[in-house]
């Protein structure tokens, strides 16, 4: 859904997203490096289940809040860094994902 | 023990750069707190690491941005990237996360230059994974260099959905469609103040090469379109509108909307700014003096969180509110302030003529047929039109009333999404203006920190214990 334009000298980073461990671009925010990986699902809304999208990458909306080293935070304003621990908690249902 | 400046300044975006620059050239202690890693804000974003495509992309006035930071970053001023500003009290406290460690800092003054976000327009499946802002994709191409690479359509009013439109247009992106709400023919209140824009040629003739270069792109385009709606099961398919009678269907890969912007007054609120309402773009802005001093002696607003103006505009209004600051603090004279604000003044109004035509030709629309009954108004809370709706008919008359039946603006967004939208249902249902609806109230924190930081956090001042910064909030 996203490509890179500018390949030349990407660095990247290696972390663990959902529990696998992935090679991310970086120097970019949590969100943009998922992104240019082809996802687009940052969590699950824990009012409806449904799947939610980053919408304003600015800061504004927290449809991007996601776990990152254990705390809430939103991966728009979080620069990625290597060895970091992300957790998205797409599959889960109910009370889990209500926190 | 906390650290004591002169000026602290919220936002690094040209405002909060300029004034920054200007009041640390004279000699005085400032520190600039951001939450990006690095200088800009949004128009700016990234500016210091942009490869030669993306400023040739971006063009003249993101090139600008560069000289501003050049200068700040000579400036001696303080900055801390990173830093997520969570609670700021009229005494000068500020107090903001970092790495997981939170900050008190003392300020003798304080400058918020939040600037401004995107109107938040509620519309069916507005949602739906991909239906993004047009300002989140620039911003994607600004800081990580991505570009879609599916097809997009794009929906809302304004001169930046149409800029962004042409943008991906010389990126090569594949446009299905572009459905602007504006109406086919601009109001009789915007040919009034043609003649002031007619000054600014050079403006003018900008925004018609632009909607050449669409129209060239072969890209399907619609004014005055109503009733959209994003469709799709897991993630946004296709686009849905009407033009006229006649339904449109467009695929869209991504769903990029756009209503205008309107400033970020989350900070003004929470300190208790008075804010005033403007009639024609039917936002909220922090009242202030011509150097953006607030009601409160140390709290100023300078660049788009103070109205919305544009980059250069918030450019000057940073400075003039670093020259006041600076008399304020005893480093320039009355009369010296005066003399270097009157070019900025000029600047300002040379920089001002075309803007009542386009605020005139892309004011926002809101009736009550506007808002679908089952759009999810507040997408923290999942609450729908409907719910507040049935609130309003049951007598409900505040936004903050709204807020405790429904939960609607209770969730981590603070009602940053949905408060706009929220005050034009209420008020549509009521035939009613929607400033007299209220705004939100908001609380510390600003955005949510685990209670561990503030705990942990070294504090003096009015907040000796943690637990004083969130005591008495019911107002």
């Amino acid at each position: 859904m996203f490509k890179q334009v500018d390949t030349q000298d990407l660095e990247t980073v290696e972390v663990v997203v959902d529990g696998e461990p992935r090679k991310l671009q970086a120097g970019i925010s949590v969100m943009a490096a998922l992104l240019a990986d082809g996802e687009l699902n940052s969590r699950l809304s824990p009012t409806s289940g449904k799947p939610c999208g980053p919408h304003c990458l600015m800061g504004v909306c927290f449809e991007c809040l996601m776990e990152i080293d254990g705390i809430q935070r939103q991966a728009c304003t979080t620069e990625i860094e290597k060895e970091m621990v992300i957790n998205r908690h797409l599959s889960e249902t109910g009370e889990n994902s209500h926190e | 023990m906390s650290k004591c400046y002169d000026v602290v300044i919220i936002g690094a975006g040209p405002a909060g750069i300029n004034a920054g620059a200007t009041l640390a050239e004279m000699g005085l202690q400032v520190v600039l707190l951001d939450e990006q890693q690095s200088l800009g804000g949004q128009i700016y974003r990234n500016i210091s690491h942009a490869s030669a495509e993306l400023l040739a992309d971006m063009g003249a006035e993101y090139q600008r941005g560069r000289e501003l930071v050049a200068r700040f970053e000579q400036s001696g001023a303080g900055h801390e990237p990173g830093a997520t500003v969570w609670h700021v009290e009229a005494d000068g406290h500020v107090y903001y996360s970092k790495e997981g460690t939170s900050h008190q800092l003392k300020a003798n003054y304080v400058l918020v230059a939040t600037g401004a976000m995107e109107r938040p327009v509620p519309f069916p499946g507005w949602n739906l994974p991909g239906v993004m802002g047009a300002g989140a994709v620039n911003n994607l191409a600004k800081e990580a260099g991505l570009v879609p690479d599916c097809e997009v359509a794009l929906v809302g009013s304004g001169p930046l959905l149409l800029l962004e439109a042409s943008l991906l247009i010389k990126k090569g992106v594949r446009i299905s469609t572009i459905l602007e709400t504006t109406p086919k023919l601009p109001p009789l209140t915007a040919v009034a103040k043609l003649p002031p824009a007619l000054k600014r040629m050079d403006f003018l003739t900008k925004g018609l090469k632009m909607v050449s270069e669409i129209k060239r792109s072969g890209a399907e385009h619609y004014k005055g379109v109503t009733k959209i709606k994003a469709l799709g099961k897991e993630r946004v398919e296709t686009v849905e509108a009407y033009s006229d009678s006649e339904q449109l269907h467009f695929p869209a890969g991504l769903l990029l909307t756009h209503f205008g912007v309107i400033p970020n007054t989350h900070i003004f609120r929470l300190i208790g700014c008075h804010l005033e309402w403007n009639q024609e773009q039917r936002y909220w802005f922090p009242k202030a003096d011509q150097w953006g001093r607030t009601n409160f002696e140390k709290i100023f607003a300078a660049g788009d969180g103070a109205g919305v103006r544009g980059a250069l505009a918030a450019e000057y209004r940073g400075e003039l509110a670093a020259l006041e600051l600076a008399r304020c603090l005893g480093v320039i004279p009355t009369y010296e302030r005066d003399l270097l604000a009157r070019p900025i003044r000029e600047a300002i109004l040379h920089d001002h003529h075309p803007r009542p035509f386009v605020d005139a030709v892309y004011a926002p629309l809101f009736s009550k047929e506007t808002l679908d009954k089952d759009t999810v108004l507040c997408r923290c809370e999942q609450v729908r039109v409907q719910d507040v709706r049935k609130a309003v008919q049951e007598g409900v008359r505040d936004v903050n009333e709204v807020k405790i039946v429904t939960r609607c603006g209770m969730g981590p967004c603070q009602g940053r999404m949905c408060g706009p939208a929220l005050a034009e249902v209420m008020a549509a249902e009521l035939s009613a203006p929607p400033e007299r609806m209220g705004t939100l109230t908001v609380r510390p924190p600003l955005k949510p920190i685990p209670l561990e930081e503030v705990a942990t956090m070294e504090l003096e001042g009015s907040a000796a214990q943690p637990a004083d910064l969130f005591k008495n909030q019911s107002k």
